[in-house]
């Protein structure tokens, strides 16, 4: 008895840190499942210039135009396309681009809005455009203004190497260089899944380096492979399409906004003979399976409508717009805002769950006037490391009268 | 103290540690006989196995995309073509007293689709011959006062200005048009050039400016194209077109008259310009051919063998070919093809790279012999005018201002009726077309391709890096005999001088001997400067004779030659006259002497490989085996062996063979017949040679004065026996 007694204080103390930990881990984890999908953004990159790479930017803007018809609206499409091929003095048709020879479609219509275009496509700009870190004079619209509960297309096409992509015949983007900022936009929450799509030469290579999560990533050719062009234009001159991009374009014109096609679909619809090249994709780090992930996950913007009883729970969803907005607005005082951004989510994901979510800790998560869950904030925020010590100090007190009381 | 030491250093130097690297060149320098025998032969073999070692062309620039675009020259433009053809014969029928008619014929046309027009009138430049100006670049030309106003030509130039381009750059296309004596060829061609041109000012993927210049050719189509483009890049401020208005009433009247009867605005007296020109196209139609096929030669070599971008080439061979079917012909020694030698060697190769097939397969580089005679063929000519250094037609003047520039002549299959001179018009008039677009295309200068290369075939090539080889093999004996000389003469040296001095005496004059031996090369590269001397002085030579007026060929080269001797026998008298006294063996000095032109070769070669290839290749296959094998004649003599005999042979047909008019005339004789060569011919290709100041000019009178070295050594080594002979 005495024994037993004497042991239970060490036991409790004991169990303490592991309890510390588990509400650690699972707080992480909410973190991160806890947000929802919201909203679509796509980045489409062209990275080459001159005018024999027509078909790069016939692939950039035939893109640029399926994910608008599919429903991701033109302030959430950042488009970057390394040179002007409408009002090259060598195009026959000028300010059209064609991306067939039929010339049935004319890319570059009335509303296309290209965010960067000729020499401000480079690799500064590009990773700026990713991790979010720009001047304070860049306007909103050439941001990349994702959260954690965006879903990023990121297309790119151009030249390529083994684990680079040439942007602008004068500089590369290694395939380290990618990861890293996909990495940060990662620790930013600034994505919740990311497609990344590459047509270039060996693109598969580019993604060798990538290790967040979340992260799906798909090539037009494995490494040693090109990728080619689809086709000549011969009354334009020039190639006008990848094949890569080509078969892409042929399978999402079957569909409209509201079709379930899933992403293996799309990826299963590329056949090397037609490609000349073996598309590759990259899902060891995309948790969800590609058969219940419909392509408008990615490639439109189909969201979930969630019913709420009362109007004004959507209210705190519109604060966190306006949160957002100042993030990007300061970029100074980073941590404020981050505190800011977590408290806001926070409400978020209290206020979807009610939808049904599957997640573990939502009771843990509802009950937000509980002490244990203020405490659990505080040591999320890990604002001050002073006070979580005072905190397990002063909590260590009443477990340690409890049990000299007890054996007493 | 100090002897310790010396001790040491002495006890040391028995075994001094010598890098394998030296210690290879000694080998090859004590070898140097059988080195310089197989190296000489390898590179001979080499240079007859380029045609076998040709790489297919390929297009090397992205941007050029020959033959992705439709042409859309269509039967319209054809019509267009054809009506200026009309026009312009009906024109020479009616008035053929000057050009001017048609010259305002085609003024008329181009304006009409659109064109900016102007005249260029210029006087042909004589072309002079400057001895110090061989690599200088054209000047701006000088102006000549005593020119009647009789002797001028009018180029006449249409531009069209790219529609959404910057203007920052051109397309030229030339057409050589003599009016006075217009044949069909001419004007065929002008209506060529003119559909593409009309075509041209409807498009809308002009990215360049489109330069048509109608060259007139009654000076030579070099001279017109020359003094355009000399305006063009050089443009003076002076007031001379006034000037010359004035002096000529009748090119002041013509203008007049275009400026009343044309309507449009976009004609203009002064002289009009487009950007840098990219590439420049020269368009020519043979008159008769003998041809079966509808066929288009390519010149491509312009002055001192410069040639224009590989890639230019490829463009007009690809697009001629796959796109309009047409024949590519290169230049080539027509005499080559029936030598039976050279077929037989072409089948060695072939049964070798057939066995080299049987044993593995993958050895694929053996060419047909048929194949492999007509490369070489193409190669010898290819050879033959990049050494020249004479351009083969207007495009050279291209060159001169770096431009890339190539002729093509379309040689047509049969007589020129209607119906198949409107396809001529259509297939050569879409060939210009796809050209020019894939120029258009160009992002660049013309850079990616090659512009080192030897052609075997239009579509094959040789490459700097692998004729280099050849030529490096044959002159690598050079250095090694020169060194094995300078050190046998040396050592010998010291032997006769150990014999000959008493121990005592040696520690005396040893180190006093040996600086004076060590700088005793010096006479000997005195006398081959001295004959280098007398080599300028030939050279110059002609310069001053020409002043002399009216000379038939013959005699001035008559007088050259006369000349010539008179001032080596001047020369001889004031500066050789110290080597007689020089008292040292004869073996000695004439291994020195020989060692030191050796070099001086070596490096001649040397520099000229890297100026003008195909010169040097050329030179070194006559110099390097009469370098090789000079030694005084009076010495073969007395040995009197049967080696020595073949030697004095040898050295006596190289000699002779070597030099140049003798080359010439051999040459001559052999391709054409012995009939045709005289004295005058030789005079009048150094002429053209000077005209076009060529810098193989230079080099064959060096090579002149280098082939009488061994004459010469041998004459002076003679005077010396002499001397000696009677002082003994």
């Amino acid at each position: 008895m005495e024994t037993f007694n004497n042991s239970k204080p060490v036991l409790v103390l004991l169990l303490l840190p592991c309890l510390l930990l588990y509400s650690l881990i699972s707080f992480n984890s909410s973190s991160v499942e806890a947000a929802m999908h919201t909203n679509n953004w796509a980045v489409l990159v062209c990275t080459s210039r001159f005018w024999f790479n027509y078909r790069h930017m016939a692939n950039t803007l035939s893109l640029y135009r399926t994910v608008k018809r599919l429903g991701i609206p033109d302030e959430r499409i950042i488009l970057m396309l390394a040179d002007d091929m409408a009002c090259n003095t060598r195009n026959k048709y000028p300010a059209q681009v064609f991306n067939n020879e039929n010339h049935r479609l004319n890319l570059y219509g009335d509303n296309v809005e290209v965010d960067y275009r000729g020499y401000e496509v480079t690799v500064e700009n590009f990773l700026r455009v990713l991790t979010g870190r720009h001047e304070t004079a860049v306007p909103r619209s050439k941001r990349l203004l994702s959260d954690e509960g965006s879903h990023i297309l990121l297309y790119m096409t151009g030249h390529g190497g083994d684990e680079f992509l040439k942007f602008q015949d004068s500089e590369e983007l290694q395939s380290h260089d990618l990861a890293d900022a996909v990495k940060q936009m990662k620790e930013k929450h600034r994505f919740k899944e990311l497609l990344i799509m590459v047509d270039t030469c060996q693109a598969a290579t580019l993604f060798n380096q990538l290790q967040s999560p979340g992260v799906l990533a798909i090539g037009s050719s494995m490494k040693g492979e090109n990728s080619y062009s689809h086709h000549l234009d011969s009354d334009v001159g020039v190639s006008v399409v990848d094949r890569f991009t080509y078969y892409t374009l042929a399978f999402f014109e079957r569909l409209n906004i509201y079709d379930n096609a899933s992403l293996s679909s799309l990826f299963s619809s590329y056949n090397p003979s037609w490609l000349m090249s073996t598309a590759y994709y990259r899902k060891d780090l995309y948790k969800r399976n590609l058969e219940e992930v419909p392509v408008t996950n990615f490639f439109g913007s189909v969201m979930e409508t969630i019913h709420t009883d009362a109007a004004y729970k959507a209210l705190s969803r519109r604060n966190s717009g306006r949160f957002e907005a100042q993030m990007s607005l300061d970029s100074v005082h980073h941590a404020e805002r981050r505190t800011l951004m977590k408290v806001n989510d926070q409400e978020e994901t209290h206020d979807v769950n009610p939808e049904g979510n599957k997640q573990p800790l939502q009771g843990e998560e509802g009950a937000s006037k509980c002490p244990w869950s203020t405490f659990c904030n505080k040591f999320r925020k890990g604002e001050n490391v002073d006070s979580l010590v005072n905190y397990g100090l002063v909590t260590m007190i009443p477990l340690l009268v409890i049990p000299t009381w007890l054996v007493r | 103290m100090a002897e310790t030491i010396e001790n040491s250093h002495s006890d040391e130097k028995p075994k001094p540690r010598v890098r394998p690297i030296v210690r290879f060149g000694i080998f090859l320098v004590s070898h140097s006989f059988l080195v310089s025998i197989v190296c000489f032969t390898s590179g001979v073999l080499a240079l007859f196995l380029l045609p076998v070692l040709a790489k297919n062309t390929y297009i090397s620039e992205n941007a050029l995309m020959p033959g992705s675009a439709s042409p859309m020259l269509s039967n319209q433009h054809v019509s267009d073509g054809n009506r200026l053809v009309k026009d312009l014969t009906n024109s020479n029928l009616k008035s053929s007293e000057t050009g001017i008619e048609s010259h305002k014929i085609i003024a008329q046309y181009m304006l009409d689709v659109g064109a900016e027009v102007s005249f260029h009138k210029f006087h042909p430049q004589m072309n002079q011959f400057h001895p110090l100006h061989f690599f200088s670049s054209p000047d701006s030309g000088k102006i000549q006062e005593n020119y009647s106003c009789s002797s001028y030509g009018i180029n006449t130039v249409g531009i069209i200005r790219a529609p959404r381009g910057d203007g920052k750059e051109a397309i030229v296309l030339v057409t050589p048009y003599n009016a006075l004596t217009s044949s069909f060829g001419e004007v065929l061609s002008l209506g060529i050039a003119y559909s593409v041109f009309s075509l041209l000012t409807q498009v809308t993927w002009l990215a360049k400016d489109i330069i048509w210049l109608v060259a007139d050719s009654q000076f030579g189509e070099y001279a017109a194209v020359s003094a355009w483009l000399r305006e063009y890049q050089t443009p003076k401020f002076s007031s001379m077109s006034a000037l010359n208005a004035e002096m000529c009433p009748d090119i002041n009247n013509l203008f007049e008259i275009e400026v009343h009867s044309m309507a449009g605005s976009k004609f203009s007296n002064s002289f009009r310009r487009a950007g840098t020109m990219t590439a420049a196209l020269v368009l020519k139609v043979r008159d008769q051919s003998e041809q079966f096929d509808d066929t288009i030669s390519i010149y491509a070599e312009a002055s001192n063998g410069q040639m224009p971008n590989l890639d230019l080439i490829n463009v007009v061979n690809y697009l001629a070919v796959h796109r309009q079917g047409l024949r590519v012909n290169v230049e080539k020694l027509w005499s080559f093809l029936n030598l039976g030698w050279l077929k037989s060697l072409g089948e060695i190769f072939e049964s070798l790279a057939n066995i080299a097939k049987s044993l593995n397969p993958k050895f694929k580089f053996g060419i047909p012999a048929t194949e492999y005679v007509e490369g070489t063929a193409i190669l010898a000519s290819s050879l033959y005018y990049q050494a020249l250094g004479v351009p083969t037609g207007p495009h050279g003047a291209f060159r001169d201002y770096q431009v890339d520039a190539i002729t093509l002549e379309i040689s047509p299959k049969f007589s020129l009726d209607k119906v198949w001179r409107n396809d001529i018009i259509l297939r050569g008039g879409r060939l210009i077309e796809g050209v020019i677009r894939s120029v258009n295309n160009l992002l660049e200068k013309f850079h990616q391709s090659f512009f080192l290369y030897l052609l075997t075939s239009p579509s094959k090539f040789v490459s700097v890096g692998v004729y280099m080889i050849a030529f490096a093999l044959l002159i690598a004996p050079l250095p090694m005999v020169a060194a094995s000389l300078y050190v046998d003469s040396n050592s010998s040296s010291n032997c006769s001088k150990g014999d000959s001095s008493t121990p005592s005496a040696i520690t005396d004059t040893d180190e006093h001997g040996i600086t004076i031996r060590s700088w005793r090369w010096l006479n000997s590269a005195k006398l081959v400067f001295i004959v280098h001397l007398w080599g300028a002085i030939v050279s110059v030579l002609p310069y001053f004779i020409c002043q002399i007026p009216d000379c038939s060929p013959t005699t001035s080269f008559m007088i050259w030659v006369l000349l010539s001797i008179l001032s080596l026998l001047i020369l001889n008298s004031v500066l050789a006259s110290p080597f007689a006294c020089v008292k040292a063996s004869q073996e000695k000095e004439w291994a020195l002497v020989k060692s030191v032109t050796i070099s001086s070769v070596f490096i001649g070669l040397g520099l000229m490989s890297v100026i003008n290839f195909a010169t040097a290749e050329i030179g070194a296959l006559l110099m390097v085996p009469m370098c090789l094998l000079a030694r005084p004649l009076k010495l073969d003599v007395r040995a009197g062996t049967f080696r020595s005999c073949c030697r004095i042979i040898c050295n006596l047909v190289l000699g002779h063979i070597a030099f140049p008019p003798a080359a010439f005339f051999l040459l001559k004789g052999m391709l054409d017949g012995f009939g045709s060569a005289n004295v005058g011919g030789f005079w009048m290709w150094v002429e053209s040679l000077w005209a076009w100041n060529s810098a193989t000019y230079l080099f064959i009178v060096k090579a002149t004065y280098l082939s009488w070295m061994s004459k010469a050594d041998a004459r002076y080594q003679r005077n010396i026996f002499n001397i000696h002979s009677k002082k003994g």
